[in-house]
C-alpha cells in the first residue's frame, strides 16, 4: 500500500537511492499502489555522478511492498520494504541491474524485462 | 500445492492459511497464524519460546532423532514419474505416520512415568488413610490430618480403634 508521501527503496542500479512517490497512476482518484502499479516519484536521494539526480521527477513501478500481494491460492506474500524500479514511458527500467526479490505480479503487469533482470521472482 | 512447516512453531500450514514473509535475501519465512507472526517480528527466538516444536525437541521433551522423520525431510532431487513409486511411497506414509505416532506416544509415556508413579502412590495414601489414621481420631483433632508434603507422616494409632477394626477383620 504506497500511498503520496511514501519513501520507496530503488531495487535498481540507475543512480538514485530513495524515491518519494508524489502520484499514483491509474484509473480514478487511487489512494494506494500496489506491486505493479506505476506511481510517479520524486528522487530524494540518489548516488553522485549519475544520470539521475536528487528532485528528479520520474515514474517507477512498485516492485514489492510491506503489505504484500494475496495470491489466488491464499497465500499472502510480504516483502522486507517497500522497493520500486525506475521506468520510462514505455515500462521499460532504466537501469541495467535489478536487486532484490520481485513479486511475480509484474508479469501479469507486462513488466516482463524487470522480472528477467531481476535475482529472485517470488 | 504443498503443505509447509511453519517457521517458528513448526506447525504445517494448509492452502488460505497463514502469512509469508520475504526478506530482502529472498529468504521465505512462511507462519501459520498471526501469532508465530507477530513473535518473529519482535525478534523471539523460537528455540526459546516454550510452545513452539523447536524448543521441545531442543530441550527433550519430544521425540527428535528418529528414523521416521527421514520421510519428511525435504530433498531438492526430481523424481521422474513412476506409478509403483507414487502407490508405495503413499502406503509407506500412512504406515510410517503410524509408527511414528506410536513412538511419540512410547516417548511420552516414558517421560511420564517417574512422576505417574509417584501421583499413583499420593493418591493411594489418600484413600486408604483409614489404615494409618483412624478417621475419628482425624475428626477429633484435625491437625492430625495428612501435612501437604508426604515425607513423614505421624502415625497415632489408638488401642480402641484397633481392637475394633481387628474385629471387623475377623
Amino acid at each position: 500500500m504506497i500511498q503520496i508521501q511514501t519513501y520507496l527503496d530503488v531495487a535498481d542500479n540507475s543512480g538514485a537511492r530513495k524515491l518519494m512517490c508524489i502520484r499514483i497512476l491509474g484509473t480514478g482518484n487511487q489512494k494506494y499502489a500496489a506491486t505493479g502499479n506505476i506511481i510517479i516519484a520524486v528522487v530524494k536521494e540518489a548516488i553522485p555522478n549519475m544520470f539521475l539526480k536528487r528532485s528528479e521527477v520520474v515514474r517507477a513501478v512498485a516492485a514489492c511492498t510491506r503489505k504484500g500481494v494475496k495470491r489466488c491460492n491464499g497465500m499472502f506474500l510480504g516483502f522486507d520494504d517497500n522497493a520500486a524500479v525506475i521506468v520510462n514511458q514505455e515500462g521499460n527500467p532504466k537501469g541495467t541491474r535489478i536487486f532484490g526479490p520481485v513479486a511475480r505480479e509484474l508479469r501479469e503487469y507486462n513488466f516482463a524485462r524487470i522480472v528477467s533482470l531481476a535475482p529472485e521472482v517470488l | 500445492m504443498r503443505l509447509e512447516k511453519c517457521w517458528f512453531c513448526s506447525s504445517t500450514i494448509y492452502p488460505g492459511h497463514g502469512i509469508q514473509f520475504v526478506r530482502n535475501d529472498a529468504k521465505i519465512f512462511r507462519f501459520c497464524r498471526s501469532k508465530c507472526h507477530k513473535n518473529f517480528k519482535m525478534k523471539r527466538n523460537p528455540r526459546k519460546v516454550k510452545w513452539t516444536k523447536a524448543y521441545r525437541k531442543l530441550h527433550g521433551k519430544e521425540l527428535n532423532k528418529d528414523a521416521t522423520f527421514e520421510l519428511e525431510r525435504r530433498r531438492n532431487r526430481p523424481e521422474r514419474y513412476d506409478r509403483n513409486v507414487v502407490q508405495n511411497t503413499i502406503k509407506a506414509l500412512k504406515r510410517i505416520e503410524e509408527i511414528r505416532l506410536k513412538r511419540e506416544e512410547k516417548f511420552w509415556e516414558n517421560r511420564m512415568k517417574v512422576k505417574k508413579d509417584k501421583r499413583a502412590d499420593l493418591e493411594e495414601l489418600k484413600q486408604n488413610i483409614h489404615l494409618v489414621k483412624a478417621p475419628v481420631a482425624l475428626q477429633e483433632d484435625p491437625s492430625l490430618a495428612l501435612p501437604k508434603k508426604m515425607e513423614k507422616v505421624k502415625v497415632k494409632v489408638e488401642m480402641r480403634e484397633a481392637g475394633e477394626t481387628r474385629a471387623m477383620e475377623e
